[in-house]
């Protein structure tokens, strides 16, 4: 099975200092990932490259076979790859249905049904006309992931998604990671909260000062020295 | 609310169309100008209201329809009213070489850029004699047509008023808005940002380029002192912000308020006056960013269509 | 065109872009201060300029006052109006988006040069102070330009020693790089944000008080000047001070230089297409800044 997510040798560079300094992954379709690493791994800045947001300087990022490394984001989500952000990004002055509605889809009519379909999903129909700015930390939260799922993507990125979010909520979210995974949907996450990612992700990446340090399952990484000594040691 | 609304725009319609009977020549001049006002504030309110990328060099468009129309008219020979319309095309095309290159920019330096445009193209037009007149300017064949002009204007500023009211009932306003709120998730959602900026620059330009090339068949006679004034960008911003960027109505209403207020004070005191309109928008930003219909809405939870 | 560029034209124009150059690159250094300490675009950059160079006029007109001494009025007195308009009303929108620091400087530049309008009038001033040039072999060095560019480099080597020397200088260059990191390390950024608001007028009306002596003073001088400092920011990097000198010279040289080739009125757009040009190519600045 040729692999859905491809980088190869990816740098990138601010200023004089590489925050991504070579880094390579491979990812298989219908699998949850982790991406591991202490502060200032490149972490994020990865994130960003694979997604179009900032451009690598080097190296290659290959989405389903294709090349990417040099798309915008909007092109790259078009391929079916969507993802969030550590910091929510949701558009406060538009309401929460009018947030998934804007996303690119076909018609109005089968946009909306799609749209309130996943808001009851995550229990949220009653605040479809709600602003998105005044809906709570967790509600935004589910709103930013749900508006990801409008195109069915087949790869979703995930940055901090259990970042300042509270135990139900997050149990309910990582349910819903699950779910996607078992539709056959790849998963790659970002997040500093380690029983989350050993709970949830089938192989980890170990990122530090922006290079691949480990890769493997969550109990073979924990257990690793390396990745002990880049977390806490040094 | 929702009710009396209707008719009471019915009423001012039919008001407004029946008032060149009754009024004078100065009078006619003078609704003629606050339509062209409310068209103007009304247009930068597509781009810089509902995007949020302030455009500073708007008056080029205006500028533009002016040249590009009263050219038409006085070597092509074209009828006024189709000139215009092709005053308002070229003023798009304009948009669309301009806004190409610039709306990739981020919006403080797309700002910068616009802020350079307005001399940039009061030099050319300057330069180029042989087309425009240079300094001397360029005379149109005399025609007395200021009530068809005041209908025509009025058409313009109603137009531009009802595709705004379209564009914020749709997803593509939607979009539009997404880039003011937060331009990165946008892209991150798949929005083209950059395409979408275009339109609504090009839909932004055209009002001001009929408009412009309106003006300047009332007039007769136009120069690019005249026709690229700075003091239009700082009106037109000023009527937006006053009114409430980003709503239908708000430009609308900052338009005829602030006209109200220029005709009152201009004409005597025209640095004072550019110098309230300095301190309005001081004002404005720093207590009511929304402006007047923007605090309304607020307060009364307006829908954003108003 | 058929000229044929000489040499000695070309010497001439280099001189001549330096000199102008270094004007630049002291009122650029002001505007790059309050973007990299703020990020606020100080749309009244050029304004300040103009005042300080009336207020220059007006000292000489009144009192005879030389010019160049002026600067020690002028300069102290343009970082205080630049410290109040930051106090009251710059300091409201530092945290807002972009925007609504972009629209606030507009509209304070409004006022500030219709206010000169109505205080001074348009009528054109002009400083008689120094005029002709000295000869220095082939080339012909503007009296007034030269004594412009010697204060020019004068004030901006002082400005550079402050900023790298000076504890408040660190300060500024700290909070231009972090405003967090600076604040956890004890840096009152509030004060800074004064500190700079007020160093960056002063620049700007040293920049008038110098041409003062050169140009006709009215109201809309500074006009030009807000723009090309932006440009000199953008060519130089945002936050990179040095980098606004070199853009400063860059800008003067590249106008000089096109003057060559072109007609004086198609000069003016030689800047905008720069800018246009740069932002597209290299946002980031030629030398390196932070976006």
């Amino acid at each position: 099975m040729s692999p859905i997510l491809e980088v190869r040798g990816v740098i990138k560079r601010f200023g004089g200092v590489a925050a991504v300094n070579g880094v390579s992954l491979a990812l298989e379709p219908g699998r949850i990932y982790g991406l591991i690493g202490p502060n200032g791994s490149g972490k994020t800045t990865l994130f960003n490259c694979i997604t179009g947001v900032d451009q690598a300087d080097e190296g290659e990022i290959l989405f389903k076979g294709r090349r990417i490394e040099r798309l915008k984001p909007h092109q790259i989500f078009h391929l079916g790859m969507g993802r969030t952000f550590q910091v929510i990004r949701v558009f406060p002055e538009l309401t929460a249905l009018e947030n998934l509605l804007v996303v690119t889809t076909s018609g109005y009519s089968e946009a909306r049904r799609r749209a309130q379909e996943l808001l009851a999903l995550v229990k949220l129909e009653r605040l479809a006309e709600e602003f998105a700015g005044n809906l709570s930390y967790g509600q935004q939260k589910l709103v930013e992931f749900i508006r990801v799922l409008m195109t069915d993507p087949e790869m979703i990125l995930l940055d901090e998604p259990a970042a300042g979010v509270n135990r139900t909520l997050l149990n309910e979210l990582l349910d819903a990671v699950r779910r996607l995974r078992d539709q056959g949907k790849t998963v790659l996450l970002v997040e500093h909260d380690m029983k989350v990612v050993m709970g949830l992700c089938e192989t980890v990446f170990v990122l530090d000062h922006g290079e691949n340090l480990a890769q493997g399952a969550p109990g073979v990484i924990q257990a690793d020295e390396r990745v002990i000594e880049a977390y806490f040691g040094r | 609310m929702k009710r009396w609304f209707p008719v009471a725009l019915g009423l001012a319609a039919v008001g407004l169309a029946l008032y060149p009977v009754q009024a004078t020549g100065y009078g006619i001049r003078v609704m003629l100008q606050l339509f062209m006002w409310i068209a103007l504030a009304q247009s930068w309110n597509l781009i810089s209201g509902l995007t949020g990328y302030v455009s500073f060099g708007h008056v080029a468009f205006f500028g533009m329809g002016s040249y590009a129309s009263s050219l038409l008219i006085v070597k092509a020979g074209w009828p006024w009213p189709v000139a215009c319309l092709g005053g308002g095309a070229m003023a798009a095309v304009l948009a669309l070489v301009i806004g190409w290159p610039c709306l990739r920019l981020k919006g403080p330096y797309f700002a910068i850029a616009m802020l350079g445009l307005n001399e940039v193209l009061r030099v050319i037009a300057s330069y180029y004699e042989g087309l425009t007149g240079g300094g001397n300017g360029l005379s149109l064949p005399t025609l007395d047509a200021s009530v068809q002009i005041y209908y025509a204007m009025g058409l313009v500023a109603a137009a531009v008023t009802v595709v705004t009211y379209f564009i914020l009932t749709s997803r593509f306003g939607l979009r539009l808005m997404t880039i003011r709120e937060d331009e990165v998730a946008a892209e991150a959602m798949g929005i083209d940002t950059l395409r979408y900026k275009l339109y609504a620059f090009l839909l932004s330009a055209a009002g001001p380029g009929i408009v412009g090339g309106l003006s300047a068949r009332d007039q007769g006679y136009i120069e690019p002192i005249s026709v690229f004034p700075l003091v239009m960008t700082i009106t037109m911003i000023v009527m937006v912000l006053f009114g409430g960027k980003g709503t239908i109505w708000g430009p609308v209403l900052g338009a005829t308020l602030l006209f109200a207020f220029q005709e009152a004070v201009w004409a005597r005191f025209i640095y004072l006056h550019q110098l309230l309109f300095g301190a309005i928008i001081v004002a404005v930003v720093l207590l009511m960013p929304r402006g007047i219909l923007g605090v309304l809405q607020q307060k009364y939870n307006l829908p954003r269509t108003i | 065109m058929g000229v044929l560029i000489t040499p000695t034209m070309v010497g001439q124009v280099v001189i001549s872009g330096l000199l102008a150059g270094s004007l630049y690159a002291l009122v650029a250094l002001g505007l790059g201060l309050i973007f990299g300490v703020m990020r606020v675009l100080n749309v009244a950059h050029g304004p300040l300029m103009m005042l300080g160079a009336y207020t220059t006029f007006w000292l000489f007109h009144w009192f005879g006052f030389n010019p160049y001494l002026s600067l020690l009025l002028t300069m102290p007195l343009l970082f205080v109006v630049g410290v109040v308009l930051q106090r009251f009303l710059v300091r409201r929108v530092v945290d807002a988006p972009e925007l609504s620091s972009l629209l606030l400087t507009f509209g304070v530049s409004i006022a500030l040069v219709n206010l000169a309008q109505l205080a001074f009038t348009s009528d054109l001033r002009a400083v008689e102070f120094l005029t002709g040039s000295f000869s220095v072999g082939p080339f012909a060095l503007s009296k007034p330009r030269l004594a412009a560019c010697a204060f020019a480099i004068a004030i901006t080597i002082a400005a550079f020693v402050f900023l790298k020397y000076t504890r408040l200088g660190k300060a500024i260059r700290a909070v231009s790089q972090s405003r967090e990191v600076a604040q956890v390390c004890g840096i009152d950024v509030q004060r800074i944000h004064l500190l700079a608001f007020g160093l960056g007028s002063a620049l700007a009306a040293a920049g008038g008080t110098l041409v003062a002596v050169m140009v006709a003073i009215q109201p809309e001088m500074g006009q030009v000047y807000t723009f090309k400092s932006f440009l000199v920011i953008v060519l130089g990097g945002a936050g990179n001070y040095p980098g606004a000198l070199l853009g400063g010279l860059l800008l003067g040289l590249v106008e000089q230089l096109a003057s060559l080739f072109l007609t004086a009125q198609v000069n003016e757009a030689v800047a905008y297409v720069l800018l246009v040009l740069v932002l597209l190519i290299r946002p980031t600045g030629l030398l390196k800044g932070r976006a």
